[in-house]
C-alpha cells in the first residue's frame, strides 16, 4: 500500500519546510493557484472525500456553502482541537508533516476565497502548537503564506489559536465562540456557518484530515482519489487509531474499508494477551455504540458501519477484551462527557451528570432493577432535543452499552459486584 | 502589569484578530505562562485592555479547565484517565502516584513540588497509559519508568 | 405574509416570527423560559420544543421562523412527553425550597412542573450544590442552587445596561451564576433582573421574606419617582397576623414592579422607582386634621379656619404646589385660587443629576409637564417666594409631596418667620406641616386616583392601591371641602373621573380625553383630538 498521509512521518526533520518540499510539497499548491476556485471545489466533490472529524459531511459539498461573492471577508478553520477518546490522528499529522496540514489549508482557503484560516488547536498539544507556530513562520518565510502568495495576487494569513481545555470547542460553532474570546458554547443553527460563522462573517470549518487529504486530490485529480477505499460514498486513504487491548496500538493508515478484525488482528498485532479474546469494540471514538465482538466482520467505513447501526466517527478503534468491564467502561464514558457538557441547554447539562451518578452507584454495587430502563429512557430524553450533538454523543454509548451488555448490567444489580475482573496495567 | 515585553506581546496577539476580544484565550494563555497561573488581578488587566467586563474573562477562565485559578506544584502531573487509558492501566497509575507522593489526585505536595490531577484524553491513546507533566507528554508508562521518571525531577 | 398552521389554526403572521410568537396571536402560550421579548433569542431551556411536521427533531419555537405552509403541533402526545421530560431535568437538582422561597406563587418552575410534569421523581441521587444566600448588590441576592441557567440576567446585564456584571462560572452541570469579586451588580437596574428570573435565585433583598406573593393587591399604576413615569405594578400587602402587626390589616406597599410599556419604559423600570415607595415610610403620616399644627380638632374646624384665611387674604393668595401633585389636584387650586382672585401659583421644581441612556429623567417632577400645560412656564417656586418677600402673600397654601416627605423641609426654613398663615396640604408630617397654622391630611402618591403627564407628554393614570391614612384624602376633595366653607362656587366633583372631565374641558392637552381612552397605556397629547 502506498503511504499517502504518512509519507513523510517517519523521515528525520519530517516538520521542516524543506525535507518537505524535497518530497513534492508545495507544487500542489502553486497549481492550485492557476486553477479557478470554484474548480477547486469541483474536483474535492468528485473525489467523494468526506469529513475525518467525525460526522462525514461531503467536503466538496461544504465548500459550496460558501458565498462565491459579496464584500464580507470569509474564513477557513482548521479544526485540530481533536479531543474526541481514542482518537490521536491529527496529532500525527500536526506533528510530524505540520506543512502538509498547511497545504490543504492553503489551497482549501483560497477554494473558498477565505482571507484568513485560524487552526484552533486543542491546549493540551503543546508540543504540536510549537510544531505548528515554527512551520507557520518556514511558510510565510517562503511565500507560501502571507500577502501576494507565490505572486499569484492571493493573500491569505494564518493564525494559530491556542484552546485549553474543552472537548466541546470541537463541535464548529462552539469552536467559533471560543475563538471569538467566549466561553465554548454552541450556537443555534440557522444561521449555519458558511452564511454567519466567525464574527458574523461566511466560514467553513473543516478537520485536520480533511484537510491534509486536499493536496494529493488537487496534485493527482479526483480520479485517481476514486481508486481508492470503496467509491462513490467511502474514498480516499484513511488513517485509523487503533488503541486499548491490542499489541501494537497506534495510528495506521489504509484506504477506506480497511476491515476491523484486519487492524486489530494484522496491523495491530491480535489482542494484547492471548487468553484474553475479544469482547468489544467502539470502532470510531467514544460517541459511537459499541459493537459486540461477533459484530466485527465488519469494514471500517462510513457506509458499513452505519448499516450495522454505529458509526466510523473519529476512527478511533477501542479494542476491549474479556477482562473489561463493560459498566465500568461506559461509567468512564458518560463521566468524560459529564466533564465536557458545557451546560448551556438542560437535557445535556442535567442528564449526561444524571447519567453518571446512576452509572456510578451501579457499578458502586448499588444498583437497582429500574435503572436499566432508566439509563435507556434519560439517553431517549436528550437525543435529539439538544442545541448541540454532544447530547446524543452521550446518549447513544449509554444506550448501547446497556442493550448491548444488558446482562452484565443486570448481573452488577443483582449480585452487587462486578462478575468481570479489571483490567490491571502490566509493568 | 507583567511589564513591557508582555504589554507589547499582548499588542501583538490582539492585532492578529479582526476583533479584539477574539485574543482573550491567547492573552490568559501568556498570564499563565509567566504567572504559572491566572489571578483575578490579571483577569480585570485583561478585561480592561480587551473592553469585555471582568464577569466575561473570569466565566471565560472558569470554563477552560487548563487555566489555572491557583498556583499548581512546580511539577504538575496530569494523568489521562480516558477510556483507551484505563483500559491500559491508568487506575493504577494513578493510585502509584498518590502513593509515591503522599497525596490525592486534586492535591499539592506540601513543598510545593508535585500536583497531581486527573484529565480527559489527551490524544495519546496509542501509547497508553501516560500523563501530561507541565508541557510535555509522557508516554507508554510502566510503574518503574514514572519512579525513575519522578527521580530524575530537582 | 406567511400562513402556518398551530394545532389546527390557521394563523398569518409577519416573516421573520417565529413559531412562539405566532401562537401568542393565537393567544397561545408555548410554556418556555430563557425567552423574553426584551432580550435576544438563547434557546437553551429547550421547554418550548414543538413538533413541525416534516422535520425529523423537535425544533424550539423560540428560534424557528415561521414558514409559509408550515404545520405545527404544540399540544400531541409527543410534544407532551418532552415538555414532561424536560421539566424533569429541570427538577432533578433543583432544591425543594418552595416554603423559603420568594418566588413561591409566581414561579414557572412550580407552574409549568404542576401542568407538564411526570407528577413524581425518579432521580435517588445526590443533587449537586452551590452557594445559597449570595449577597451580589446592593438590592439583589442569589441562590445559585435554584438557579436554572436560563442566561436572562446574563443577557439583561449585557444588551440592556451593557455593564456585564453577571456571568456564568464553571462548565457543564457545576455551572453557576455570579459576579466578579468586589464587582457588584449595581448598575441602577439591577432590579429588573429579579422580575425576568424565571426562579427564585434571584430576590429583591427589600421583597425577602415580607410576604407571600398570594396576600398582595396587586394595581396598576405609574412610578412617581421622575419625569418618566414608568409603568408599574404596586403590590400592597393584605395578611393580617403578621408578626409586629399584633392582627392588624397591613396594606403597605410591598413592592413595585415595572408593566410593559413599548412607548415608555418597555419592560424595566430604575432601581431607585423601584423603591420609591419606601419613602413614604420614612417620616410620620399626617393623620388627623390640626390647627395649629400639633393641634388635632375636627376636620371641619381645621377647614372652617383655613376657609376664613383665605378669604380674609383674598387677592393676595398664594399655592406652591409639587411637581408630582396630580393634574386633577392641580386644576382644583387654580380654579380655587382663579375665584379667590389671586395668580401667584408655582409649583416646586425637583431636578437630581442627569438624563441616562436608558430610563432615568433627571426631572423628579413626574407631573412637571402637566404642571407647565395647567399653569404655564412662568409657575415657579421663586415666583411665588419673590412674591412673598415683596409683601404681596398673605396666606400660603403648601402642597406636600404626595411620595417624598423630604420635599418641603427646605422650603419650611425659608418661609418661617415670613409668613404665619400657612396651610399644609399633604400626607407626611414634615417642613411645613410641622409649623404650618393649619395641617390638612391629603392622600399620598398611593392612595389617590390621577392623572400624571410625564416628559413626553403621554397622560397616564396613577391608581388609588389602598386607602389613605387617618382622615387623608385626594387634594381635589380639600379644596372642594375649603371652597365650600369659604362660600365659592365649584364643580360638584363626587370622584376623580368628573374632576379628569374639567381637565377635558379646560387644559388644550387633555381635550377628548377620558379614563377609558387613557386607559392602562397612556394617551399620548393631542390623542383624543386625533381625527
Amino acid at each position: 500500500m502506498e503511504r499517502i498521509l504518512t509519507r513523510n512521518i517517519h523521515k528525520d526533520d519530517s516538520q521542516s519546510v524543506s525535507v518537505y518540499e524535497a518530497g513534492g510539497g508545495y507544487q500542489s499548491l502553486r497549481k492550485a493557484l492557476k486553477m479557478d476556485p470554484d474548480n477547486i471545489q469541483e474536483e474535492v466533490k468528485r473525489s467523494g472525500l468526506r469529513g475525518r472529524g467525525g460526522a462525514g459531511f461531503p467536503m466538496g459539498v461544504k465548500f459550496s456553502f460558501m458565498p462565491k461573492d459579496g464584500d464580507k471577508p470569509m474564513y477557513l478553520i482548521c479544526n485540530a482541537d481533536e479531543s474526541e477518546p481514542g482518537t490521536f490522528k491529527d496529532r500525527v499529522i500536526i506533528e510530524k508533516d505540520p506543512h502538509l496540514m498547511l497545504e490543504g489549508c492553503l489551497i482549501s482557503s483560497f477554494a473558498i476565497r477565505a482571507r484568513a484560516c485560524f487552526i484552533y488547536i486543542r491546549g493540551e498539544y503543546v508540543h504540536g502548537a510549537r510544531v505548528l507556530e515554527k512551520a507557520i513562520q518556514e511558510a510565510y518565510d517562503k511565500g507560501y503564506a502571507g500577502k501576494n502568495i507565490l505572486g499569484s495576487g492571493y493573500d491569505c494569513e494564518l493564525v494559530l489559536h491556542r484552546g485549553a481545555g474543552a472537548y466541546i470547542c470541537g463541535e464548529e460553532t462552539s469552536l467559533m465562540t471560543s475563538l471569538e474570546g467566549n466561553r465554548g458554547y454552541p450556537r443555534l443553527k440557522p444561521p449555519f456557518p458558511a452564511q454567519a460563522g466567525l464574527w458574523g462573517r461566511p466560514t467553513t470549518i473543516n478537520n485536520v484530515e480533511t484537510l491534509a487529504n486536499v493536496p494529493f486530490i488537487i496534485d493527482r485529480g479526483a480520479d485517481w482519489y476514486l481508486t481508492l477505499g470503496k467509491p462513490p460514498n467511502n474514498t480516499g486513504p484513511k488513517l485509523y487509531c487503533l488503541s486499548g487491548h491490542v499489541k501494537r496500538p497506534g495510528v495506521y493508515e489504509a484506504p477506506m474499508g480497511l476491515p476491523l478484525k484486519e487492524l486489530i488482528y494484522d496491523l495491530g498485532g491480535g489482542m494484547l494477551h492471548d487468553d484474553r479474546p475479544l469482547k468489544a469494540v467502539i470502532p470510531g471514538g467514544s460517541s459511537v455504540p459499541v459493537l459486540r465482538a461477533e459484530q466485527c466482520d465488519v469494514d471500517l467505513d462510513y457506509d458499513s458501519l452505519a448499516a450495522i447501526g454505529t458509526m466510523l466517527g473519529s476512527a478511533g478503534v477501542m479494542v476491549m477484551d474479556s477482562s473489561t468491564c463493560m459498566v465500568k467502561a461506559i461509567e468512564r464514558i458518560t463521566r468524560f462527557y459529564a466533564h465536557e457538557s458545557c451546560g448551556q441547554c438542560t437535557p445535556c447539562r442535567e442528564g449526561c451528570g444524571w447519567l453518571e451518578k446512576i452509572l456510578t452507584r451501579i457499578e458502586a454495587g448499588q444498583g437497582r432493577q429500574e435503572d436499566m430502563g432508566l439509563l435507556e429512557n434519560i439517553a431517549d430524553n436528550i437525543q435529539g432535543q439538544t442545541i448541540c450533538p454532544l447530547g446524543d454523543a452521550a446518549a447513544m454509548p449509554v444506550r448501547s452499552f446497556v442493550q448491548q451488555f444488558r446482562s452484565e448490567f443486570q448481573e452488577h444489580v443483582d449480585s452487587k459486584t462486578c462478575t468481570v475482573a479489571h483490567a490491571q496495567a502490566h509493568d | 502589569m507583567l511589564g513591557q515585553e508582555f504589554e507589547a506581546k499582548v499588542d501583538e496577539i490582539v492585532s492578529r484578530y479582526p476583533e479584539p476580544k477574539a485574543a482573550l484565550l491567547m492573552l490568559l494563555w501568556e498570564v499563565q505562562e509567566r504567572k504559572g497561573w491566572v489571578d483575578l488581578e490579571s483577569e480585570v488587566w485583561i478585561a480592561e485592555r480587551l473592553g469585555v467586563s471582568p464577569a466575561h474573562v473570569h466565566g471565560t477562565v472558569t470554563f477552560y479547565t487548563m487555566y489555572k485559578q491557583k498556583p499548581s506544584g512546580k511539577y504538575h502531573i496530569q494523568v489521562c484517565t480516558g477510556l483507551s487509558c484505563m483500559l491500559r492501566g491508568s487506575d493504577n497509575l494513578m493510585d502509584h502516584l498518590e502513593k509515591r507522593l503522599g497525596i490525592k489526585e486534586g492535591e499539592t505536595t506540601p513543598d510545593g513540588k508535585f500536583s497531581l490531577i486527573r484529565v480527559e484524553c489527551l490524544g495519546s491513546c496509542g501509547t497508553a497509559p501516560m500523563f501530561q507533566l507541565n508541557d510535555d507528554y509522557h508516554e507508554d508508562l510502566t510503574l518503574e519508568k514514572v519512579d525513575r521518571l519522578l527521580d530524575g525531577l530537582d | 405574509m406567511p400562513k402556518l398552521t398551530i394545532d389546527g389554526r390557521e394563523v398569518e403572521v409577519e416573516a421573520g416570527k417565529t413559531i412562539l410568537q405566532a401562537a401568542l396571536t393565537l393567544g397561545r402560550e408555548i410554556p418556555h423560559y430563557c425567552y423574553h421579548p426584551g432580550l435576544s433569542i438563547a434557546g437553551n431551556c429547550r421547554m418550548c420544543l414543538v413538533e413541525v411536521e416534516k422535520a425529523p427533531k423537535l425544533l424550539i419555537a423560540c428560534d424557528t421562523r415561521v414558514q409559509d405552509g408550515m404545520v405545527v403541533n404544540t399540544d400531541n402526545q409527543r410534544v407532551r412527553d418532552a415538555r414532561a421530560s424536560m421539566m424533569e431535568f429541570f427538577l432533578i437538582n433543583h432544591p425543594l425550597d418552595c416554603p423559603i422561597c420568594d418566588q413561591a406563587g409566581e414561579c414557572r418552575l412550580q407552574e409549568y412542573a404542576t401542568e407538564h410534569g411526570r407528577g413524581t421523581s425518579r432521580f435517588v441521587e445526590v443533587k449537586n450544590i452551590s452557594e445559597k444566600a449570595v449577597d451580589i448588590g446592593p438590592h439583589v441576592m442569589l441562590d445559585q442552587e435554584r438557579c436554572i441557567q436560563c442566561s436572562r440576567c446574563i443577557r439583561f446585564c449585557e444588551e440592556v445596561t451593557g455593564t456585564g456584571e453577571l456571568n456564568f462560572f464553571r462548565r457543564g452541570q457545576r455551572t453557576v451564576i455570579g459576579v466578579f469579586p468586589e464587582r457588584p451588580l449595581d448598575n441602577g437596574y439591577s432590579g429588573n433582573v429579579v422580575d425576568i428570573c424565571p426562579v427564585g435565585a434571584l430576590t429583591l433583598k427589600e421583597f425577602r421574606f415580607q410576604t407571600r406573593v398570594w396576600y398582595l393587591d396587586n394595581t396598576p399604576s405609574i412610578c412617581a419617582g421622575c419625569a418618566r413615569g414608568c409603568n408599574i405594578i404596586v403590590s400592597v400587602g393584605t395578611q393580617r397576623e403578621l408578626m409586629g402587626t399584633q392582627g392588624q390589616l397591613d396594606e403597605s406597599v410591598k413592592r413595585l414592579v415595572p408593566r410593559f410599556n413599548e412607548e415608555v419604559n418597555g419592560h424595566w423600570m430604575c432601581d431607585e422607582g423601584r423603591l420609591s415607595y419606601q419613602r413614604l415610610y420614612s417620616a410620620p403620616r399626617i393623620e388627623r386634621a390640626q390647627h395649629p399644627a400639633g393641634t388635632v380638632v375636627p376636620w371641619a374646624d381645621a377647614v372652617s379656619a383655613a376657609a376664613s384665611a383665605l378669604k380674609s387674604a383674598a387677592g393676595k393668595v398664594a399655592v406652591l404646589l409639587s411637581s408630582r401633585t396630580t393634574s386633577e389636584d392641580m386644576l382644583a387650586w387654580r380654579m380655587l385660587l382663579e375665584k379667590l382672585g389671586g395668580d401667584t401659583i408655582g409649583v416646586r421644581a425637583n431636578h437630581r443629576g442627569d438624563d441616562d441612556d436608558l430610563l432615568i429623567r433627571a426631572d423628579k417632577g413626574a407631573n412637571s409637564r402637566g404642571a407647565a400645560w395647567i399653569f404655564g412656564e412662568g409657575a415657579t417656586e421663586d415666583a411665588v417666594l419673590d412674591a412673598l418677600l415683596l409683601g404681596r402673600v398673605e396666606a400660603l397654601v403648601v402642597v406636600g409631596d404626595p411620595l417624598d416627605p423630604v420635599d418641603t423641609a427646605n422650603l419650611e426654613a425659608r418661609v418661617r418667620e415670613k409668613i404665619a398663615n400657612v396651610i399644609h396640604v399633604g400626607p407626611f408630617v414634615a417642613g411645613t406641616a410641622e409649623s404650618a397654622a393649619v395641617v390638612l391630611p391629603a392622600a399620598a402618591w398611593s392612595e389617590q386616583d390621577g392623572t400624571m403627564a410625564n416628559f413626553e407628554g403621554r397622560i397616564q393614570r396613577v391608581r388609588r392601591c389602598h386607602l389613605p391614612q387617618g382622615e387623608g384624602r385626594p387634594g381635589w376633595r380639600v379644596v372642594r371641602d375649603l371652597a365650600e366653607a369659604a362660600g365659592i362656587e365649584m364643580p360638584p366633583w363626587t370622584s376623580y373621573v368628573e374632576v379628569l372631565d374639567s381637565l377635558a374641558e379646560q387644559v388644550e392637552e387633555y381635550r377628548g380625553l377620558d379614563a377609558e381612552s387613557i386607559g392602562l397605556l397612556g394617551a399620548k397629547v393631542g390623542a383624543g383630538t386625533a381625527t
